[in-house]
């Protein structure tokens, strides 16, 4: 493939373009996998991420990856040990999966999952934190052998991910509705952890996050919900069917 | 409970102290906490060459305190797009009468949960369409462009994203619609119009001079 020849920029462009002509999420991923493979990316997800009692699959918005390893991925439930989501759900900038820390001998099963990812030619790959109104709201991640990943290309593909994303969001969810925004992602989280008997601190450390932080969210969200104290907020937020326990 | 202000050359000295609190917040946000060295002034107070008398400013003010903030002006008059960012734009600077640029948008730490910045998109599109703006042209940092798409702005890339400070940003134009406007107040759950324009004679755009750029 003559990659040298071709105009990043433009193809960006008209990739953007023709997704707004795209009537249903299946159009939206052919065309990813058109695009992308210019850039010898062969995979890619866009998943928000599951809650305590959540399967990984009920939270992905759209995906191309190789059915043996979904399955091996959500059966092991790979993703709460992933480096890649990890580090996804804690920065806003793109990064390589190469730069996604974890300690190979303090964390076999990080270890494991970026391993076994290479048996489906899933050696490399590009994330993409994509952050809403209220926070962290999903995580675009795409992978392949040979990418053509240079700082060249990468502003073209953070453009046309930014643009896939919303237009299997517009496909998805066409209306918002009141109230389904009112918690932060993180404010679900902590509630769960919450109701599942957890300490600020326990929940700080399941979450990569200090007990200040996860006592500042609680805090939020019993404002949020008019609540006095973490019980109420936890039975607000289940009654109005915020959290699933 | 916070309503967003108008301010203009017009009516600005009902809001001295208002803007006062409006350009320390921006010495706060845009040089302390996101390290805009360039910005830096010695007396704490953000003010640059874009806040003269054709700015409009829409100020989210909470008894009587700035929560939030937000500049337009007019694409005619040399603008930072075009003065400073133009290597963002190579598909070309939109400039027009019905064209402005959107700056210095913020909105204070402890509110930073979402229904504040619904509220200042809000504002922003409210009263682009009472004044005739059709579109309103921007430089932002790449994660923001997924949270206006959320809030329901249509964004037309105007080039790629390239590093500033060491973040990606992008120049964007956005689409001034009706459709818009009530998406971003239903996804917040805000009710009609919030707009408050203080001894202010309305439409303002229109006093605007059209000069040539």
């Amino acid at each position: 493939m003559s990659r040298q020849s071709f105009d990043y920029a433009t193809e960006a462009f008209e990739f953007i373009g023709r997704l707004d002509r795209l009537p249903g999420v299946d159009d939206v991923i052919d065309e990813m996998a058109r695009s992308f493979t210019l850039f010898g990316f062969e995979n890619f997800i866009i998943t928000g991420l599951p809650g305590l009692r959540e399967r990984f699959d009920q939270v992905v918005l759209l995906k191309k990856w190789p059915l043996g390893w979904f399955e091996i991925y959500v059966k092991e439930d790979f993703v709460r040990v992933d480096p890649v989501i990890r580090l996804c759900r804690n920065t806003v900038q793109p990064f390589e999966w190469s730069e996604a820390p974890f300690d190979r001998e303090k964390e076999p099963r990080s270890a494991e999952v970026m391993d076994r990812a290479t048996d489906f030619r899933m050696k490399d790959g590009f994330c993409l934190p994509i952050h809403g109104i209220n926070g962290y709201e999903a995580c675009f991640s795409m992978s392949g052998v040979d990418l053509d990943l240079s700082s060249r290309t990468k502003p073209a593909l953070h453009l046309m991910a930014m643009y896939a994303f919303e237009r299997a969001r517009q496909i998805l969810k066409p209306l918002p509705h009141r109230g389904a925004d009112l918690l932060t992602p993180r404010e679900r989280e902590t509630l769960m952890w919450a109701a599942a008997g957890k300490s600020a601190a326990v929940t700080g450390e399941i979450l990569g996050i200090t007990e200040r932080t996860v006592t500042a969210h609680i805090v939020s969200a019993c404002q949020k919900l008019d609540a006095t104290n973490k019980t109420q907020a936890v039975a607000r937020a289940m009654q109005y069917k915020l959290i699933r326990v | 409970m916070t309503c967003i202000h108008v301010v203009t050359q017009e009516n600005r000295a009902l809001y001295e102290e208002s803007l006062q609190q409006f350009h320390r917040l921006r010495h706060q946000i845009f040089v302390e906490e996101r390290g805009w060295n360039d910005l830096r002034q010695s007396d704490g107070l953000e003010v640059d060459a874009y806040d003269n008398e054709h700015a409009i400013y829409l100020l989210a003010i909470d008894a009587g305190r700035v929560v939030g903030g937000q500049r337009l002006y007019p694409t005619l008059m040399p603008h930072m797009i075009s003065e400073v960012f133009s290597g963002l734009a190579p598909r070309g600077i939109p400039q027009a009468a019905d064209i402005f640029e959107w700056t210095r948008y913020f909105v204070v730490k402890e509110r930073r949960t979402g229904r504040t910045d619904c509220r200042l998109l809000a504002a922003m599109q409210e009263f682009c369409l009472e004044e005739g703006i059709s579109e309103v042209t921007a430089v932002v940092e790449m994660w923001w462009l997924p949270r206006w798409q959320q809030a329901g702005f249509k964004v037309r890339p105007l080039g790629l994203p390239q590093m500033i400070e060491g973040q990606p940003c992008i120049a964007a134009a956005i689409e001034i619609s009706q459709a818009s406007l009530e998406y971003v107040r239903k996804l917040a759950g805000l009710r009609g119009a919030s707009l408050i324009r203080e001894g202010l004679s309305s439409p303002h755009a229109q006093q605007v001079p059209h000069v040539a750029a």
